[in-house]
């Protein structure tokens, strides 16, 4: 199949591009991975600190099993998997075809640099210039028009912002490896027509433009333009709108009639901006407001030449796509601006301050006002900012922003020098995920920050001191003017830039608020065939729900693309004989038994590294060890012929070790990978050493001291043959796989991951505890969008118990567990004490959880107190008349968010939206109460919350200190509590009172310590990691999904199955697992059976083994991270590859020095 | 609660009072054999010796001053699996010490052992105990080493700066210091296999106290200061000699890497050293390869390379017996070097070699927040 073939498209690399990219790729699936920027990462690039760790950790996403298969180093730096191409600068921009075969172009924007040459020296950097605002630091910093998009990435090439640069030549001319490609641009060959009847706007268009090196022509006329594009090819038309006789729109019309690819901008007053916007829709590119200066005009046209002419498309077939788009940023600085933002030099967007914060930011994390550069001591952070906001057209949550100012404000408290004060002001603390609550107790308890619960009045700057001044009203009820050194704003979300024209390309309907709309139960499938979305580009998401989600949607792109590919499904129940026994078939050469033949091969880069080393002299100096059979000086390694050149050599020596002296070692991971097959040499027996690193530093330092680039470039290459030297082969030997997945629990959670794991065609014995499928779903009637769950669960439950691949096992549980990933041994037993032992590689816990119990408010004391629960299930049986419920005072938070509980149960709030809603309808005249803390509608269920508001349901909250009280004396319900504006007690005499008590999971001690895994401090599975592994159990092959991990909605819980059996297929879709190359052993021979190791072994990799007595590792669960054999003092636990003795000769050979 | 029994000395001779008091426990069922220091057949040295009947006790000698080896590695080989009933064994301080960290290194398993520690009176060097020719305890030309006297020149080294003469988690002690042992020896049950064994004893254990005599104290107090005081010159000595990258190499000039040091140390416990193995095995080139950069080489070479994979190694158990420079053929103060080490990084670590079984080895702990001066995080 030609390159041009890929099983899937993931548009967008940032989290959940990666997440679902890598869960493609590590089933052997070929995914094209594009983001339109030129960096991958996404926003969380920009984000040094996660909370509750303060670490980022984004590179725990990396695969723990194949290991070998990707790059093992910071994700933020760069992802390199065999199975994933990465194109940055690339968007989509066509799509036909259907599931299984669509045709896609990408488009791909020039950076001016070509990647594959510039080494990143700086050196263009240096001479350019002109300088513009750092997008990376927000604006904070400022870069050269020539720049690196962000600091850290691999590898790390620069790229021009053409609008910026003035085409000086500059970078191009210093350039040491030609990598500046600007002058490759041809703008006289860009012809631009400009159309408009005053002759003084056409005359200044032509002057600015051609200023700018384009070839201008002018109409005055619509008639004109059409006979000037009859006899010419434009590239673009500039075109007035209000012309006499043809209008602007109707020369677009006829224009683009004829020339569908010509390029228009429409020029246009401000009176009839409208027109240009609708001309927009008819093909228009874009359109320009006047009056205009050429600032406006000439950054315009030079990106879209850019695009037009100097971009690379490329057209490539897809089985399916994922779209991974995430979100962009309301901005503040809107026409109100109420907040000054852009105007008072303090106060910043919560991204802007996490920019200021990072080490790698523009004060490399030091908290100073930007005014006058003094330490700031007072922060406020301002939540909603253009979020729950009607009229700011975002009647939806943002969900992430109230965790990120507690982190913020945390942050500030700990990294600052100088003590802090902050504040929070917010409407609702919306803390609805798993330790959220503790983070926020925590923040508030421990770290000192102070939270107001208001709308601020107003924020203003004092203009002689620079002062923030933020007057609100505070909790008491009094006015307050406080100054404050810095103010954050935490801007809501909206949907990804590009999210309308890829809606266009993909034909995808966007939901109310513009993200991208989803079939009912699900986040994740669009309802288009074959397109999927992962992230926020569905919604607002934190990291791992975008993780989990990401994962989710992987599933179902699999799904597609197993149906497409039957190569990718391998099912197959025996073990294949490639895989148990060594052939002549295997692709690599078995040179343990022989001695070592290393071969060095030197790139001079075409003859540059004379000037440093004496190529006679490295000669000399290897030929004398009687390892090396061979030295060989190649003139560019990095062209074809070079390459050639190289192979050439390699084969004809017979080498059995390779080191390459070159520069950018990655650059050569996959053409290492070719030669491995070429020479049939295992590719671990062959390495890159970057030699030319010490010649690109002299040359940005400035310091031409030839001795010690000598001794650099020696130090790299001798201890590169030194390493290579003393690198063993290693041919780790399969472990078998049990292909089957083992479900705990019968709920939606567990269904949908038995679904997704036997429709991928894996075996899976799902058990119940119960007599019947279905868990909460038995009792849920609808979700808050009105949506009926009888037939999701009627649905999901008939395509389980048909299923041929689905073993059920009703009425039953676990009672026995041992093995590990891979191969788990579980015994399950029946009602009538009936035992079936079952085999299989993973296990997915779905017990659930359930709704809590009570003895609050008066609950048991009165058949007109009831929980949430209960009312769902009395109004679904009629059992409550709401014509005499005249009066309802549900209460939020019951034994919630408190004690023993201090966690949100997420469902709780929704869920009395969605009631009171439904008694509002069956009874207008009904008074509905919703006494609560905050409000945890988060997402676009925070429009419920709105119109609930609307509809006359009376909202007060209370707080944890001073709960509502219930009492029901003389068999009347009366409720009372301190109304919170008024502070004035208030009491409501009630016909019904509802309790949310909260969720409380179904997972018992006996399971767990079965199972061998921890609980949360709640009771909740606890998983690997919060946000990069949420669905993983610290012990690998155990993954969980629904309520057991924590409280979610129905669809929710769906999706989160899917997800897990997607983490559980990439464990089993093998028969067989060839143990990664970087995974420790044990010499038996040498081991005195200390234990060190097992103790030390962060990953429970290791076992002491009673029947043999020995150290036994588990393959799959080791991670090569070498703990156990820098622990054992004698080397009985050892990390191959990484022997003493290659760690030893490499640090001897750094000293040598070559004498010349 | 530890109690406190003493035992009448009859003729003004302690070493066969305490011979009796052994051999009572060697008779009860429970005990299998004893371990204890002694002469065995025609053997004139004193070394561990493993008894078994009853009327060899004769050939038990626990006070003399000879201490060719440290017993702990010979406790860890006889109990490190199971066996039928126990074996009791008479101890100095630093080789219980030793074995409770062999025993964390799951070289020994203790429930197999009754451990019975006597107050320490030192030790001579091996060499000098061949010297003087002595036979036993009694023939010594001085008496018993003056453990008052800590500036006895015969005394080696690490005994001079030994702060842990009274055993540590012993289950049964016998005490000396404060006593006058020509009337009386002072014996202890510390644990409670150690009582219960005590009382199962015929023996007549008069004036049962919870209390130990107040002379006892007093004289613990002031042997301890003069110890330290000798041991902060030691350790003051030594960081000297070794401040300096030149000095440290110069520490170990005499070395002829034959491993002695090792072979005696009671804590190294790996079944093949890592110095035997193919990683210290190197190829002819390589010594050339040394060779030519440098000019010329030292060999055999590895030997500072070697001591400080001991140091590494070893300091975070080191018990400070001073077998290492007992051993050592060229007299290089290799226990000095490594008691300095190990106070530093058992210091460094809040751990104290021996001090308690329950005590974790460090590297075996991951802290999260742990040393971030040095890591760099936190």
């Amino acid at each position: 199949m030609s390159d041009q073939k890929y099983n899937a498209l993931v548009v967008g690399a940032g989290i959940s591009g990666i997440r679902a990219a890598l869960d493609l790729a590590q089933q052997d699936c070929r995914v094209a991975l594009i983001d339109k920027s030129p960096a991958m990462g996404g926003l969380l690039n920009q984000l040094d600190f996660q909370f509750p760790s303060t670490h980022c950790g984004m590179c725990k996403m990396l695969p723990l099993v194949h290991r070998d298969r990707s790059s093992q180093f910071c994700l933020r730096k760069g992802l390199f998997h065999e199975n994933i191409d990465l194109m940055l600068s690339t968007e989509l921009s066509d799509l036909a075809g259907e599931p299984g075969n669509f045709a896609v172009k990408l488009h791909q924007r020039p950076t001016w640099v070509d990647p594959g040459r510039c080494v990143g020296c700086g050196l263009c950097e240096s001479v350019c210039p002109e300088t513009v605002p750092d997008c990376f630091n927000e604006g904070l910093s400022s870069h050269k028009a020539i720049y690196l998009p962000v600091p850290h990435a691999i590898p790390n090439a620069y790229v021009i912002d053409l609008a910026a640069c003035s085409r000086c030549g500059a970078c191009e001319e210093i350039c040491p490896t030609d990598a500046v490609t600007l002058s490759q641009s041809n703008r006289k060959n860009f012809n631009i027509l400009v159309v408009d009847d005053e002759l003084s706007i056409r005359d200044s268009l032509k002057e600015w433009l051609e200023d700018e090196a384009f070839t201008v022509d002018m109409a005055a006329s619509g008639a004109e333009a059409l006979e000037k594009l009859k006899a010419q090819t434009y590239q673009l038309m500039l075109t007035d709108i209000k012309m006499p006789e043809m209008s602007g729109t109707a020369l677009l019309q006829k224009a683009k009639q004829a020339y569908p690819d010509l390029c228009v901008v429409m020029m246009t007053a401000y009176a009839t901006v409208e027109t240009a916007v609708e001309a927009m829709k008819t093909g228009a590119e874009d359109y320009l407001i006047k009056p205009f200066d050429p600032d406006t005009l000439v950054p315009m046209v030079i990106l879209i030449y850019q695009d037009i002419e100097a971009a690379r498309d490329r057209e490539i077939t897809v089985d399916t796509v994922i779209l991974a788009t995430g979100t962009s940023f309301y901005d503040p600085a809107d026409e109100k601006n109420i907040y000054g933002y852009g105007i008072y030099p303090n106060v910043l967007t919560g991204i802007e301050f996490e920019r200021m914060i990072s080490h790698s930011g523009p004060g490399g994390g030091g908290l100073n006002r930007l005014d006058n550069g003094r330490p700031v001591q007072k922060i406020a952070w301002i939540q909603c900012v253009g979020s729950r906001d009607i009229q700011h057209n975002a009647d939806f949550c943002s969900s992430i922003c109230c965790m990120a100012a507690i982190k913020e404000a945390v942050l500030a408290k700990t990294l600052s020098i100088e003590p802090v004060d902050t504040v929070v002001f917010y409407m609702d603390m919306r803390t609805w995920g798993k330790s959220f609550q503790q983070y926020y107790d925590a923040a508030e308890q421990e770290h000192g920050v102070r939270f107001e619960r208001c709308r601020i009045h107003s924020l203003s700057q004092d203009n002689l001191t620079g002062d923030l001044v933020v007057r609100y009203v505070s909790g008491s009820g009094r006015t307050v003017k406080e100054l404050f050194d810095m103010a954050v704003l935490s801007v809501g979300q909206r949907p990804g830039n590009k999210t309308e024209h890829l809606s266009r390309i993909c034909e995808l309907p966007l939901n109310a608020w513009g993200f991208f709309s989803t079939r009912p139960f699900s986040t994740i499938q669009t309802p288009q065939d074959g397109i999927l979305a992962a992230g926020s580009a569905t919604g607002l998401k934190d990291i791992a729900e975008s993780v989990i989600s990401a994962s989710a949607a992987a599933r179902s792109a699999s799904q597609i693309i197993t149906s497409q590919n039957r190569h990718i499904k391998p099912p197959v129940k025996e073990m294949p004989d490639d895989q148990t026994t060594k052939t002549d078939n295997a692709p690599f050469r078995d040179v343990s038994r022989e001695p070592v033949v290393l071969f060095v091969g030197v790139c001079t880069c075409s003859g540059r590294l004379n000037q440093w080393v004496d190529p006679d002299a490295l000669a000399r100096y290897f030929s004398m060890d009687p390892d090396i059979i061979r030295v060989a000086f190649i003139n560019q390694a990095c062209t074809a012929d070079g390459w050639q050149q190289m192979k050439k050599e390699i084969s004809d020596c017979l080498a059995n070790r390779v080191l390459i002296g070159a520069c950018h070692p990655y650059v050569f991971l996959k053409k290492i990978r070719e030669l491995a097959q070429t020479v049939r040499l295992d590719p671990s027996l062959m390495d890159v050493a970057d030699i030319m690193a010490p010649v690109f530093r002299a040359v940005a330092e400035e310091k031409k001291d030839i001795q010690a680039i000598c001794t650099g470039v020696f130090s790299a290459l001798n201890s590169g043959a030194e390493s290579m030297k003393r690198m063993e082969p290693i041919n780790p030997q399969p472990i078998p796989i049990a292909q089957k997945t083992l479900v705990i629990g019968g709920g939606i959670a567990g269904m949908t991951a038995a679904l997704a794991v036997a429709d991928a065609g894996y075996g899976v014995d799902l058990i119940e505890k119960s007599d019947r499928l279905g868990g909460n779903l038995n009792w849920l009637h609808q979700t808050i969008e009105g949506v009926s769950l009888k037939d999701f669960l009627t649905d999901t439950v008939d395509a389980v118990e048909k299923h041929p691949l689905v073993n059920i096992f009703m009425s039953s549980r676990l009672i026995s567990f041992e093995g590990s990933a891979g191969q788990f041994y579980s015994t399950i037993e029946n009602e009538e004490k009936k035992a079936v032992d079952v085999t299989h590689g993973a296990v997915i816990l779905a017990t659930g959880g359930h709704e809590a119990k009570t003895a609050a408010f008066g609950y048991g004391t009165h058949e007109a107190i009831v929980t949430q629960k209960e009312l769902e299930i009395r109004l679904a049986e009629n059992q409550i008349d709401p014509a005499q419920a005249g009066t309802v005072v549900m209460i939020q938070c019951v034994d919630s968010r408190q004690g023993s509980r201090n966690y949100c149960s997420r469902v709780c709030c929704p869920t009395a939206l969605k009631q009171a809603r439904h008694l509002k309808q069956l009874n207008p005249e009904a008074n509905i109460y919703i006494l609560y803390r905050d409000m945890m509608t988060c997402g676009f269920s925070e429009s419920f919350f709105t119109r609930a508001r609307n509809e006359g349901v009376i909202f007060m909250t209370y707080d944890r200190e001073n709960p509502p009280a219930v009492d029901t004396g003389a068999g009347q319900i009366t409720v009372s509590l301190t109304e919170p504006v008024l502070k004035m007690p208030v009491e409501i005499s009630a016909d019904l009172v509802v309790l949310a008590t909260g969720i409380v999971p179904d997972f018992s001690d006996d399971l767990a310590s079965l199972l061998g895994i921890p609980k949360d401090s709640h009771g909740f599975f606890q998983e690997a990691e919060s946000k990069w592994r949420p669905l993983d159990a610290i012990k690998e092959g155990i993954f969980a999904c629904g309520i057991v991990h924590s409280p979610r909605s129905a669809t929710e819980a769906a999706d989160t199955g899917r997800a897990a059996a997607q983490r559980a297929i990439s464990l089993i879709s093998k028969p067989a697992y060839l143990p990664d190359k970087t995974m420790a052993i044990v010499r038996h021979s040498l081991c005195s059976l200390c234990e060190r190791c097992i103790e030390t072994c962060p990953y429970g990799a290791r076992m002491f083994n009673l029947d043999h007595t020995l150290i036994q590792i588990n393959e799959l669960m080791c991670q090569g991270c070498g703990a156990c054999a820098a622990v054992c003092p004698n080397d009985a636990s050892v990390l191959p590859g990484h022997s003493g003795r290659r760690m030893l000769g490499t640090i001897d050979a750094v000293f040598e020095q070559l004498h010349n | 609660m530890a109690k406190t029994t003493f035992l009448d000395v009859a003729d003004k001779n302690p070493l066969q009072t305490i011979r009796e008091f052994l051999k009572s426990i060697l008779n009860t069922d429970d005990v299998q054999a004893l371990l204890v220091p002694g002469r065995s057949g025609s053997s004139q040295s004193i070394m561990p010796v493993l008894i078994n009947d009853p009327d060899l006790i004769d050939d038990a000698d626990p006070l003399s001053p000879c201490f060719p080896v440290n017993s702990a590695r010979l406790a860890s080989k006889l109990s490190h699996k199971p066996i039928k009933g126990k074996i009791a064994m008479v101890l100095r301080p630093c080789e219980i010490r030793a074995l409770i960290e062999l025993s964390k290194l799951k070289q020994a398993d203790l429930a197999n052992t009754v451990i019975i520690g006597i107050d320490c009176l030192g030790a001579y060097s091996t060499k000098y105990w061949a010297q003087i020719n002595a036979t036993d305890a009694d023939s010594l030309p001085g008496g018993l080493p003056d453990p008052g006297n800590p500036n006895d020149p015969h005394l080696a080294a690490a005994c001079r700066a030994c702060e842990h003469f009274v055993p540590e988690n012993a289950d049964i002690l016998i005490g000396l210091f404060g006593i006058n042992t020509t009337e009386k020896i002072m014996i202890q049950g510390i644990t409670d296999a150690g009582m219960a064994l005590l009382k199962n004893l015929p023996q007549e254990m008069v004036e049962e106290t919870s209390e130990e005599p107040v002379a006892r104290e007093k004289a613990v107090t002031d042997l301890l200061a003069s110890r330290i005081e000798y041991r902060d010159t030691m350790f003051e000595t030594t960081r000297q000699a070794i401040d300096s990258h030149e000095k440290f190499v110069r520490y170990f000039d005499r070395c002829i890497n034959c491993y002695n040091c090792r072979v005696a140390c009671p804590v190294c416990y790996c079944k093949e050293c890592v110095f035997n193995t193919d990683v210290f095995d190197h190829d002819p080139y390589q010594y050339l390869q040394w060779a030519r950069r440098k000019g010329a080489v030292k060999l055999p070479a590895d030997t500072v390379f070697y001591h400080m994979t001991r140091v590494a190694h070893m300091s975070l158990s080191c018990v400070g017996c001073g077998q290492c420079s007992n051993v050592c053929p060229n007299d290089i103060p290799v226990m000095e070097l490594f008691r300095l080490t190990a106070a530093d990084v058992q210091h460094a670590f809040e751990y104290e070699a021996g001090r308690d079984k329950e005590e974790p080895l460090p590297l075996s702990v991951f802290k999260e927040d742990e040393f971030t001066d040095v890591v760099g995080i936190g």
